[in-house]
């Protein structure tokens, strides 16, 4: 019996031998084989010591300098959500080189093994219980010497850029080297307790507030005085109704919002803020009626009035972006050092054309494209927040790369940023970022 | 989309399309878009250049544009001839007239290009630079949606 199994492996293998037709290099990642067809490998080398590059996905290891050309080393292991020992900087890593149609660039693996060779037709199709990764990148699963090595498909893989990100949200979460992205997208993830969870959970589905690192500090503090109150109301902790979260929010709004900011808000500010190029760009997205904008127009007018500046404020909601160009102020909204620019006319006070021609009032979505390109303040209060979550990373990517060095970011008073690009200069109210 | 476009824009289709078909004519909730859309079958495309840049597009089903036709020539027309698409044009060129007269009016300096008319199945439009305004028009003889892209020349 044996024998007769042995006879035909040996057979089948003769067979396979007669016709190799294909190769790859075979590696691990975490524990499990894998290859890459070698016509697509240029070579493999150790290396270590790349340089990082800012503003880049966390599976970007950064670059590497390959005899002159510089290329991008990607890391398979944090990319596929996979363990991966961590090496302190100095140290060598396998790397292998990809040449693909458009790029060539380097992936960091575990271990380099072997160059594989069996027949093209040995291949099976790819069954989604072969590996921790998504099955569209694997071209197929092949059985070689006793062993199983899924091959990816690396122009899949890479070949389209918006590809790699995308597979952070299909990965399962909470794989033990959960990257930052992922747990920015899986904020209710194991991590968060259950009953900030809940609440995360109501605040979404009633405010369209969406719990993110940006404002996960004041949720949690605010948890606690709710529970707090509520235990001396002899009511239970949890959200239930629409006016309960918008009760619970109600503290979440940044002082001074939908009315014009005091002169001392605008002295506290301002001395946050020092410009250094004579025509600055402001972008005031979420400005809704316009009262922001209108504030801002102001401190630059006072503190600033040697600059050429533009404010691009946006709103999606049309009603309120639609009366923000002329705004009707009330007699007792405007104090006195913001009189000088008001003009009275027939239906109430209004700003004078000079405060005008500074802002543009723009209907947009800040989920769509925008034309900015380069802009030294960003004044997005309490805005972010009610994003979707992931959409909320967009943005501040967005932002990160639209403010120069130097520009400054405005978030709402309890808004918090944690980001290396970024160092916290606010101040009271003040939630202000400097880009580093 | 700068605010101080938008009205000049749904006030000229409403106008416009009021007068023509001399039936009522509702306007649907405006919204923006910016990725891909398709298109319904008929769509007059006229361009902005100045300050202003972008392009306007009037996009409907066959049949509409058929009967608007017929009701702008006051004869019955049954397809898309040479005539229907002279008349649709000419209604993307009056309205997009209106509106930037309009627009003038408060300021703003720019030109249009000749419309340009395409027919065809299963056709899309992508501008993934800048975000489109869409005002739904409904009239008795079908909706039509006027899609507006314009940015400030930056």
């Amino acid at each position: 019996m044996s024998t007769n199994t042995d006879l035909t492996k040996g057979q089948k293998d003769a067979d396979r031998l007669a016709k190799i037709d294909f190769k790859m290099i075979s590696f691990t990642l975490a524990g499990k084989d894998y290859g890459i067809d070698i016509l697509k490998v240029k070579e493999i080398r150790k290396a270590g010591n790349f340089t990082k590059v800012p503003n880049t996905p966390v599976f970007v290891r950064g670059v590497d300098n390959l005899r002159g050309d510089i290329i991008p080393i990607i890391d398979l292991r944090t990319m596929f959500n996979l363990p991966a020992e961590t090496k302190d900087k100095e140290s060598q890593e396998n790397i292998v080189i990809l040449r693909l149609e458009s790029l060539v660039l380097g992936i960091v693996v575990d271990t380099i093994e072997k160059v594989v060779g069996f027949s093209f037709g040995s291949i099976q199709p790819p069954h989604p219980i072969f590996g921790d990764i998504n099955i569209k990148y694997i071209s197929g699963v092949v059985e070689n010497a006793g062993r199983l090595y899924i091959i990816l498909d690396v122009d899949r893989i890479f070949g389209e850029p918006e590809e790699p990100a995308e597979t952070h949200s299909e990965n399962v979460p909470g794989q033990p080297e959960a990257s930052a992205a992922v747990a920015v997208e899986a904020p209710q993830g194991a991590e968060v307790p259950l009953d900030l969870q809940f609440v995360a959970e109501t605040l979404q589905a009633f405010g369209q507030f969406h719990l993110s690192p940006l404002n996960r500090g004041w949720v949690s503090a605010r948890l606690e005085d709710w529970k707090k109150s509520r235990k001396e109301r002899g009511l239970d902790f949890q959200l239930t109704q629409k006016d309960e979260a918008e009760e619970f929010l109600l503290k979440f709004a940044s002082p001074g919002s939908g009315r014009l900011w005091s002169a001392e808000d605008v002295a506290s500010l301002s001395e946050l803020l020092s410009f250094s190029s004579p025509s600055l760009t402001v972008w005031n997205p979420g400005c809704g009626r316009g009262y922001e904008s209108y504030s801002l127009a102001m401190l630059f007018q006072t503190r600033f009035s040697g600059k050429a500046y533009k404010i691009w404020a946006s709103d999606n909601d049309l009603l309120s972006i639609s009366t923000a160009p002329s705004l009707i102020l009330d007699d007792d909204e405007v104090e006195l050092p913001w009189r000088e620019f008001t003009v009275q006319t027939k239906n109430g006070l209004q700003f004078n054309s000079d405060i005008k021609a500074r802002i543009v009032f723009e209907f947009h979505d800040l989920n769509h494209l925008n034309p900015l390109s380069e802009v030294h303040l960003v004044v997005v209060r309490d805005v972010i927040s009610f994003l979707r979550t992931p959409d909320q990373e967009k943005l501040l990517t967005e932002i990160s790369e639209k403010v120069r060095p130097g520009g400054y970011l405005v978030l709402g008073t309890n808004e918090r940023l944690e980001h290396p690009e970024w160092k916290s200069i606010g101040q009271g109210t003040w939630s202000v970022y400097q880009k580093i | 989309m700068r605010v101080e476009y938008i009205n000049p824009f749904v006030e000229a289709a409403y106008n416009v399309l009021t007068e023509v078909l001399a039936t009522d004519v509702k306007r649907g909730n405006l919204f923006l878009k910016s990725a891909t859309k398709p298109v319904m079958g008929v769509a007059a495309i006229v361009g902005l250049a100045g300050e202003v840049e972008g392009r306007v597009l009037f996009d409907m089903n066959k049949q509409t544009a058929t009967k608007i036709a017929s009701v702008m020539n006051m004869e019955e027309l049954t397809e898309i001839d040479d005539l229907v698409k002279a008349t649709i044009s000419e209604l993307a060129n009056m309205i997009t007239a209106q509106a930037v007269t309009k627009l003038h009016e408060l300021g703003f300096k720019f030109d249009l290009t000749p419309p340009a008319l395409i027919t065809g199945d299963n056709m899309e439009i992508s501008d993934q630079e800048v975000e489109a305004l869409i005002v739904p028009m409904d009239t008795p003889h079908g909706s039509i949606e006027i899609n507006v892209a314009v940015r400030e020349r930056s």
